[in-house]
């Protein structure tokens, strides 16, 4: 299936908007309720998405573009997110074949996969530059619990970008050809 | 084919391009200092509005609840918080004249060192939507004098330290922040050592060695070394140590005095250029005013008069 790139620059400003607002809901609302100690970080759900169902060669910008939007509100910034997202696209690209998000159960699966390649990505960087391995569990480890509460939300977040990006929903790898 | 081939060179100069970008940007990336780039000042100004909106929806139907809903057993508590302020009322007394006494002498012995800060109060209206940093964004920016690296505090402690700013809006890296390291004093046995947070809403105190005579409940206090915070404010208290088979230092478990799961108003403290201890006094200054007043370095932070 194939989408024109204005149709693709539509879905991207949807996808930037859907992220501005739940990046509003993990910063400010779930703390304001006292939910404080692990984050729902989704923007990492959406670069998950875009690099297992879109096959084109601008997904790389598409990442550092949603990391852009994500550095407002985190100190986080930009680069180790899309560096992140690049390891998670070639990983994908490489699991293509296997990969069938045909059920809830296998998409949850698929996620909690990737969000792990994402933070030992990161916590690899942020260890690296703060020149202490000894913390690496201990970063790891204040990953997963959100990591798991968002991979048992991802069924609901792929059904809704799979509206916005027009992917059918049969499960395939290759969803949008750009 | 050819046509996949020329799809898949595309691909890999893409990654490639936006790999490089990725790793100077890491390069580049300072987890304790911030500056913000045009991009980020304008959509936080655009955005943080929102933020700050939701913040005080929630902070109204708390006040909502707390004055109106859940008000039993006031009267009795009332009674309690009467008996309360009459004895702090007697305490105070005998603290301000031990407060006049320690200027006096202070300004006998010419003790001019310690920095003076002009006060900003600040609402939180965020937190940091990343799970490895612990940053809270603030309703103040520049435009209301707040600068990087400000020392933040409330009535109960030390908050961390400003990491950036625009103009409305300001970042602070707590002291829940693996990149925030505090040197402080252990109150009791004045044991120096440094604070650094360990992501579960503790921190650790590290380079106590093992023959330093800490014990659970001691309270530390900040150093006044390194250039950010002032000395004297308070940090936390030991909650476990454990002593290793191995190695020359404790591990060491610390709990902070601000209860960041409750925090809504911080007090930035600003650096004032030039002055000193000795020209502080309650009647010099005068009385608080909406955006700044000018306070010792380690004067409790508790009178927060102004409004937010």
């Amino acid at each position: 299936m194939k989408m024109r790139f204005s149709q693709m620059l539509v879905s991207f400003a949807i996808s930037l908007g859907l992220l501005t607002g739940l990046e509003i809901v993990t910063s400010t609302i779930l703390p304001a309720f006292g939910w404080h100690e692990y984050r729902l970080t989704f923007n990492v759900l959406i670069i998950i998405f875009l690099a297992i169902r879109l096959d084109s060669p601008v997904v790389p910008w598409m990442i550092m573009g949603l990391q852009t939007v994500h550095s407002v509100f985190s100190v986080e910034g930009w680069a180790l997110g899309t560096f992140a997202g690049l390891i998670v696209m070639l990983s994908a690209n490489y699991l293509k074949e296997v990969l069938h998000l045909t059920t809830a159960f296998m998409t949850m699966f698929t996620v909690q996969l990737f969000q792990l390649i994402w933070y030992i990505t990161v916590t690899l960087i942020i260890c690296l530059k703060i020149s202490n391995f000894d913390k690496f569990g201990l970063i790891m480890w204040s990953f997963i619990p959100g990591s798991i509460l968002l991979s048992l939300l991802s069924p609901i977040l792929f059904w809704v970008l799979e509206q916005v990006w027009r992917v059918p929903s049969d499960g395939g790898p290759r969803g949008v050809e750009i | 084919m050819k046509l996949i081939q020329e799809s898949s060179k595309t691909k890999i100069v893409n990654n490639l391009i936006v790999g490089i970008f990725a790793v100077y940007g890491i390069s580049q990336k300072q987890f304790n200092l911030g500056e913000p780039s045009l991009f980020h000042q304008v959509v936080t100004e655009v955005v943080s509005p929102v933020q700050e909106g939701l913040a005080s929806s929630r902070k109204s139907l708390s006040s909502l609840w707390d004055n109106y809903i859940a008000i039993v057993n006031t009267s009795k508590e009332n009674s309690v918080l009467k008996k309360q302020i009459s004895r702090l009322e007697s305490d105070l007394s005998s603290m301000e004249e031990i407060r006049k006494e320690n200027l006096r002498l202070k300004r006998l012995l010419s003790y001019t060192e310690e920095q003076s800060y002009q006060k900003v109060m600040a609402q939180v209206v965020g937190w940091d939507s990343a799970n490895e940093f612990k940053v809270i964004r603030l309703n103040k920016g520049t435009r209301h004098g707040i600068r990087t690296m400000a020392p933040v505090v409330t009535d109960q402690g030390l908050v961390g330290y400003v990491y950036r700013a625009s103009e409305n809006y300001a970042d602070v890296l707590t002291i829940l922040d693996q990149n925030n390291r505090v040197d402080i004093v252990v109150e009791r046995t004045r044991t120096h050592g440094i604070v650094e947070g360990v992501f579960n809403f503790k921190c650790a105190l590290k380079y106590i060695t093992r023959n330093e005579p800490v014990e659970v409940g001691d309270k530390l206090i900040t150093a006044g070394v390194g250039g950010i915070y002032p000395k004297g404010v308070k940090v936390g208290m030991i909650t476990d140590i454990t002593k290793e088979n191995f190695g020359m230092t404790l591990s060491i478990e610390v709990v902070p005095s601000v209860d960041f799961d409750k925090l809504e108003e911080v007090m930035v403290m600003i650096p004032v250029e030039g002055s000193v201890q000795a020209s502080f006094s309650p009647s010099e200054t005068g009385p608080l005013t909406n955006s700044a007043v000018v306070v010792p370095a380690n004067a409790a932070p508790a009178s927060q008069e102004t409004k937010i």
